[in-house]
Formats: structure tokens, sequence, C-alpha cells
């Protein structure tokens, strides 16, 4: 089984280099609309927040799908969406509790995030570490680290 | 015509006074002439705006274009540039921006929004998807910036807004075109020109899309680019400590403005803006679109008077204008960041002409009568009061909002108490304490006493020595520095000497200007890291990655250069004479830790600039031969109308 995509929000500086490199590789073109990562920015309170597909093991999509075109990989960990059976009945972009799930006019079909089959590239772009692409056990293992030192480090 | 990869492809053209719209189709010649944002503005207004038209009048034109490589992942392709003939100037006004306008104005369809005209009542305009919209402003005219926001943002989610405050809308000549809560186009008066036009904001919002050249070939660059910049050795402190890096050196060097250039620095500074002070408040960074320093800060005042305001602030320009210029605290400075943004103020000159005002009133020359109460340096509540009347002209508030040259004719009948060049307030340096390539580019900087359009890509601030007549500043760096940075062999070995450890400052002042210049038509930032690192040679295969358009290196520069001097001339057909390119006289007179400027010496220095640039080396005006080399005035590329 590969890996999760874990955001750090903390972490995050609200460049959106994730958003372009997302819609240049899955649409070889950059239009905000088309990327499977959006970035929230809260500009009263300074925080941002990067959304994209959490692959809920108990996937809401997935289940009001009326023609199976989203189901999950053979693994077991990536929800994927198969264009051609994919009715653009929008029933998976009101469900998901995440707003994640996308409709593309212009093709007349939903999207989402697929991981871009095993090597997403907004993790290979975040140069902040905000986002992550990991085994469960080995970002647990960093995180424990990372909140042990930042503990020690505070007066 | 061959495809345009990369730009949106077309300007808007508004007309206010005639609610017209026009597109602009983008012609390849004009983007391999003028590459895009700066460029693109230069030549429009250097056709199209009449000569000794009034700033502030209808036949004035703001324009604001989106650099070329904004839409590209290349590191810090954010920026867009606002550009109009300046009311502090008279000459070119023009001034730089980021966060994420420019790309909104992109997917949105434009490359580039022409303001022309004025409208009859106050109005707003909208811009999405091609579509543009103008209604009337109505409730928002009189707001601050801030409070105009918040209506405007929940009409218009997730769209990005330029905006004027109340100085924009009293035409306060020094008032800036906001370019959302927290950042700006500061210099040289737009914000009044979009006032005088009575437009309270633009909202740009849209979902188009940008399409690259080569796109695999571009994301392959930008890995390449990042980790040059990443490698710079001014990347570590940027990310961590951001513009605020040079506040302290500046301090020791006594090369500070403190309390309005009478001194050159403050007593306390060192403990009152320590980075341990400072970092106290930062709460984490913000960055713009794909940028990879995040300069930015996120403040959070967490006690004294201020507790509880928050904002995106301490950068080095408002912290040195009101805590050295001003004397103000560092949470007062803070405070002041925040009420310039409502009112929406160049913050340098705000900060110069309440600096003035002080000077004034120490000397006698104002009194307690003239302006309804005392005010001195560090007096926060005084100071916050006048910022306040001069936003809405008020009493004495009507004669500074004219900007420090002119208030000081009206006030005391010379022009000697203002801090200027060329009508524009200096910023936080003062070239007595230190002279460099950053100094000398306030004299030659087309925009007047100004620090950002010129800067040695290696400079180095441990050094502070004045070598050769001024002609020289220390390199100190390892050769490495040499042979990475991005610049043709035979100008480097020119402009760097290695044996001497000396950087020539006419040599690489007109360098710095034109790759300045090069940023800002392309929508790069000029932050250390990327300026040490980042050169056309880096830039132009990338270029031609995402706009398809084939350019050399040296194609790159010369389209910058030419910008550069179309610039000039706009500002020599407006009536700038060589004398013009002077400091206040207080520089040569009044000595600052036993130095003044040596002025035969940085005379001298400015016509080897002069020579530098192929200009005539008295008047400063640019030959014949230059601007044949230039191939600058044979065709137009805007039909009139």
């Amino acid at each position: 089984m590969g890996g999760f995509l874990f955001v750090d929000y903390q972490k995050c500086v609200g460049c959106k280099t994730c958003e372009m490199i997302c819609s240049q590789t899955n649409e070889k073109l950059y239009e905000p609309f088309l990327a499977r990562i959006k970035v929230v920015w809260n500009e009263k309170e300074g925080w941002f927040f990067p959304l994209t597909c959490a692959m809920c093991e108990k996937a809401v999509c997935v289940s009001v799908c009326p023609t199976m075109a989203l189901h999950r990989d053979q693994d077991g960990g990536v929800v994927l969406l198969e264009e051609k059976k994919c009715i653009g009945c929008l029933q998976c972009v009101q469900a998901c509790p995440f707003a994640h799930m996308n409709f593309n006019r212009r093709k007349g079909v939903a999207f989402k995030c697929e991981h871009c089959g095993g090597d997403p590239q907004c993790v290979r772009f975040c140069w902040t570490e905000a986002l992550r692409y990991l085994p469960l056990e080995t970002f647990l293992s960093y995180r424990r680290r990372e909140t042990a030192e930042k503990m020690m480090q505070e007066p | 015509m061959s495809v345009l990869y990369g730009y949106a492809g077309k300007l808007l053209e508004v007309n206010l006074s005639e609610n017209r719209f026009k597109d602009r189709v983008l012609q390849e010649k004009l983007c391999r002439d003028y590459l895009g944002g700066i460029g693109f503005n230069a030549r429009y207004l250097y056709e199209q705006i009449p000569t000794g038209a009034d700033a502030l009048g209808p036949e004035n034109i703001l324009m604001i274009s989106a650099g070329t490589l904004v839409g590209s992942p290349f590191p810090t392709a954010s920026r867009s540039e606002a550009s109009a003939k300046s009311p502090m100037t008279g000459l070119f006004g023009t001034s730089n921006s980021g966060m994420f306008f420019g790309i909104q104005l992109k997917c949105a369809g434009y490359d580039g929004i022409i303001i022309r005209g004025q409208a009859p009542e106050p109005v707003y305009l909208v811009i999405e998807n091609e579509e543009v919209k103008v209604y009337p402003a109505g409730n928002l005219w009189g707001k601050d910036a801030w409070e105009a926001l918040d209506i405007l943002k929940t009409e218009y989610e997730e769209a990005e807004i330029a905006l004027i405050g109340p100085a924009g809308e009293n035409m306060v000549r020094f008032a800036c075109i906001e370019n959302g809560y927290y950042d700006a186009w500061g210099r040289t008066g737009l914000g009044a020109v979009m006032g005088s036009k009575r437009l309270k904001a633009i909202v740009v919002r849209g979902s188009g899309s940008i399409t690259p050249f080569k796109g695999e070939e571009m994301l392959q660059k930008t890995l390449e680019a990042r980790k040059r910049i990443m490698a710079s050795p001014f990347y570590q402190p940027f990310k961590s400590y951001g513009t605020m890096n040079a506040a302290i050196p500046y301090g020791k060097f006594q090369a500070l403005n403190a309390h309005h250039f009478t001194r050159g620095c403050l007593p306390d500074w060192k403990q009152n803006f320590a980075r341990s002070r400072v970092e106290e408040y930062m709460k984490s960074h913000i960055a713009c679109q794909s940028c990879i320093i995040a300069c930015a800060h996120w403040v959070e005042i967490n006690q004294g008077k201020y507790q509880g305001l928050k904002m995106k602030d301490m950068e080095v320009t408002p912290v040195t204008s009101f805590g050295s210029g001003l004397g103000l605290s560092l949470e007062a400075c803070v405070q002041a960041s925040a009420q310039a943004q409502k009112y929406g103020y160049d913050m340098v000159s705000i900060a110069g002409t309440v600096g003035m005002a002080i000077e004034l009133f120490r000397h006698g020359m104002l009194t307690r009568e003239d302006i309804g109460y005392d005010i001195d340096f560090g007096q926060e509540k005084a100071i916050f009061q006048l910022m306040e009347d001069i936003a809405y002209r008020r009493g004495i508030g009507h004669i500074l909002a004219e900007g420090s040259k002119r208030a000081a004719g009206i006030l005391t009948g010379s022009e000697d108490a203002a801090v200027h060049i060329k009508g524009l307030e200096m910023p936080m340096i003062d070239p007595r304490g230190r002279w460099t390539t950053w100094t000398l580019g306030m004299l030659t900087n087309i925009r007047g006493g100004d620090h950002l359009r010129c800067r040695n890509p290696v400079e180095n601030l441990r050094y502070n020595e004045n070598k050769h007549n001024y002609r020289k500043e220390r390199f100190g760096f390892p050769e490495k520095m040499f042979h990475d940075l991005d610049m043709p062999a035979e100008l480097k070995a020119r402009a760097i000497d290695l044996e001497q450890d000396t950087v020539d400052i006419a040599v690489m002042a007109k360098w710095a200007e034109d790759l300045i210049n090069l940023y800002n038509a392309l929508g790069v930032c000029i932050r250390p890291p990327v300026m040490n690192s980042i050169g056309p040679g880096i830039l132009a295969p990338f270029f031609e990655d995402f706009t398809g358009l084939t350019m050399s290196p040296a194609d790159l520069m010369r389209a910058a250069e030419r910008a550069w001097n179309v610039m000039k001339l706009f500002n020599i057909r407006e009536g700038e004479k060589p004398e013009d390119s002077r400091f206040p006289e207080r520089f040569y007179r009044q000595a600052i830790d036993d130095k003044v400027l040596p002025e035969e010496q940085i005379e001298e220095v400015l016509k080897l600039y002069y020579q530098a640039r192929g200009w005539d080396r008295h008047s400063g005006q640019p030959q014949k031969e230059k601007l044949e080399e230039l191939s600058l005035e044979q065709q137009r590329y805007f039909d009139s109308r």
C-alpha cells in the first residue's frame, strides 16, 4: 500500500505553487479551477489551509456515485474516478465533506486528486514540507520528533 | 502570427469618461520588444499620454500589467506593475506589487488593464473572465481601504482587489493603490491618479487558463531555478527574517534615516528593534504566488496598547520609515502601517512628509496654531492625528497632502526642508552613511528618490567602504560568488574587480537597473536571494519554454534596457533636467557621523553612469546611437484609439 498525503497547515506559507503544479500536471495548463488542491487563506487571521482529497476510508463520494465511476484502486488506498463512467450528476461534489470533489464544465465530468499515480507532484514542489506523502508510520514518527523538539525548545 | 503561449493575449482598455471598453490583442513584436509588465506600461504610456498632461486630470492614463512569467511556477513570479504619469514627480510614475493580483488578472483573460478618462461619478470596475462591468461606488466611496475590502470580498469571493483609501479619493499626491489588505503599488502617487479618475476599486477574478509552450521543460527549469536561489548565501537570512535583515547593519553604519535625516541612527535603535523583539511578534511566514522565500510575516501584537492588532507587516520599509524616521516604537510602527494601509498611503512618503512637518515645527516654522496641536518625533498620538488630517486634507493636512516638496515650497518659500529627489521622498537609507550602487540608484532612478530600481546583486552588508573616490564599493565575497553570478562574462569582469576586491558602482548600477527592469517586466521579485542568483541566462530559456518566443539572454536585457530608456525619454519630455538628479542640500552640507557627500565626486560617478548607459555624459540624455541600437523610436505599437 502506498502513502498518505499529509497536510501540515502550520507550515504552509500560501505560495499556491501546489495549485499551479497540480493543474499543470493533470491538465497541461494552469487554470485555478482545475487544481485538485486548493489553499484557503484567511486574510484577517493570517492562516493558510491547503485542502485536497482525504481519501476517506468510508468515502461518501464513492457511496453516492450511481455509476461506480468512483472506486478504490486495487491497493485500497486511493479513490479514483473513471471518466468514461461519470455521468456528471454532481452527487459526489455535493456529498464531499471537504469540498474537494470538483466538476469540469468543459468535459462534463467530475474530477479529483488521484495522487498522480503514486508520485504527487504538489508534494514534489512543496518546499515548506506542508505537504508530505509518506506511509502513515513514517509520517507519525516524523511528527512525534518535530513535536517533541518544538516542545523542548520552548522556554 | 504564431500563437503566444504564457500570455493571456490581450490588454483591456477602459475609458471611464465614455464608459467604453476595448480589447487590444497582443502583437508578437510588442512581446519581443517590451516583454510585459513594466515594459508594456512604459511603451503604452509613452505613446498615449499627451505631453504636459495633468497627472490628476482625465488625460492621464493608469495601467496595471502582470509580469510575463506570472502564471508559471518560476520562483517569485507573482508581480505586476502599475504606472501612470506621477502626481508627485510629474514624470513616469510606476510601482510594483506581488501577491495574487497578477495571476488573477491573467486568469481573467488580460495581461494588463488600461484606465483612461475620468468617471462622472465614483465607480468600481469588475473584470471577470473577459467580462467587464462598471458599477457605482456609492457605498464604497469614503470608506477606508479595509472597510471597502470587507464589503467587496463578501460580494466577490476569492477575487483580487486593487483599491484606494481616503488618501486616494482626496487626491493626496502620495496616495498608493492598495493590493488587498496588506500590499500596495506604493510609490509615486498612483492612488491619487486612481482617485482623480473616481475609480475606487478594480476587482479581478478569473477561471481562465494559462498555457505554457513546453510544460515539462518549464517544470524542470523551475526546480533548477529554485536550487540556485536556495543556494544563495542570502536565502536563509531572508527566509527566516525577511527584509528586516537590513535594519540593523544600516543602523550600525549610521546610514539610516533617523528623525527625518537629521541623525544616522537612533541611540536605542539596536535594543528597541532587536531581532528578538521583532520575532516576538512574528507568528508565521507569508509568501506571494510561487515564491520560495516567504519573506513576509504575519504579526500579532500581544501586549501593550496595540494588543490585538494583527496584520501582515514588519517589512523593513515601514519599520524604518516610522520607527527610525519618526521615532515610533516597534508596536506603534505596526499601528502606523495599519493606518497607512487603511488610508492608502505610500509609507515612505507619508513618513517623509510627517517628518518634515515635525522638523519645521521644531524650528518654529510651523506652530501649534498652524497644526492644531504640538508634534514631535516619537509622539505617536500627534503623528497618527496628522496622518489622518492629511488623508482628509484637513487644516495643515491640505498643504502636506501635496507631498513634502510642494508643501515645503508653500510653507517656507523654499524646498530645503523636504528630503526628496525629483519630488519623491527619499527612503530610509542615508547616502552619507553608506555610499553604494544602491544609493547612486536613488539619483538615477526614473521615479525619483527611491531605492527599489537599482540594487547591486552582490551587495555585501558586512562592509562599508568608499573606495576610489566613491566609484567603488567592496565586493568582499569568495570568488565562487563571482563565478556563479548570472551576468555576461565581459561585463562581469568590468563590474567586479577580484584583485582589488571592488564593485564598480557606475557599471553595476546600469546592469542592476536593467536587471530589475527585466524582473519588473517578467514579474519576478527583487529580493536579494533572487537578484543574487537569477539573471538573463536563467530567465531566457525559461521564457522560451513558457511563451514559445525564442529570446537570447542579450535580447531580454536589451528589451529591459529599451523600456528603461523609454521611461527616461518620457521624463525628459515632461521636463526632467540634469540638475534634478541630485540629493537635497543637507546631504552635501550637514554632516552625520562626520560625513557629508562630496559633491564633485558624486557628480563624477553619475557621469560615469551616464557613460555606461550610452547617454550624454553631462546632460544624461539618451543619445541617437543608443536609441538606434535599441530601435526605439521607429514605430508605434498602439494605434491611437
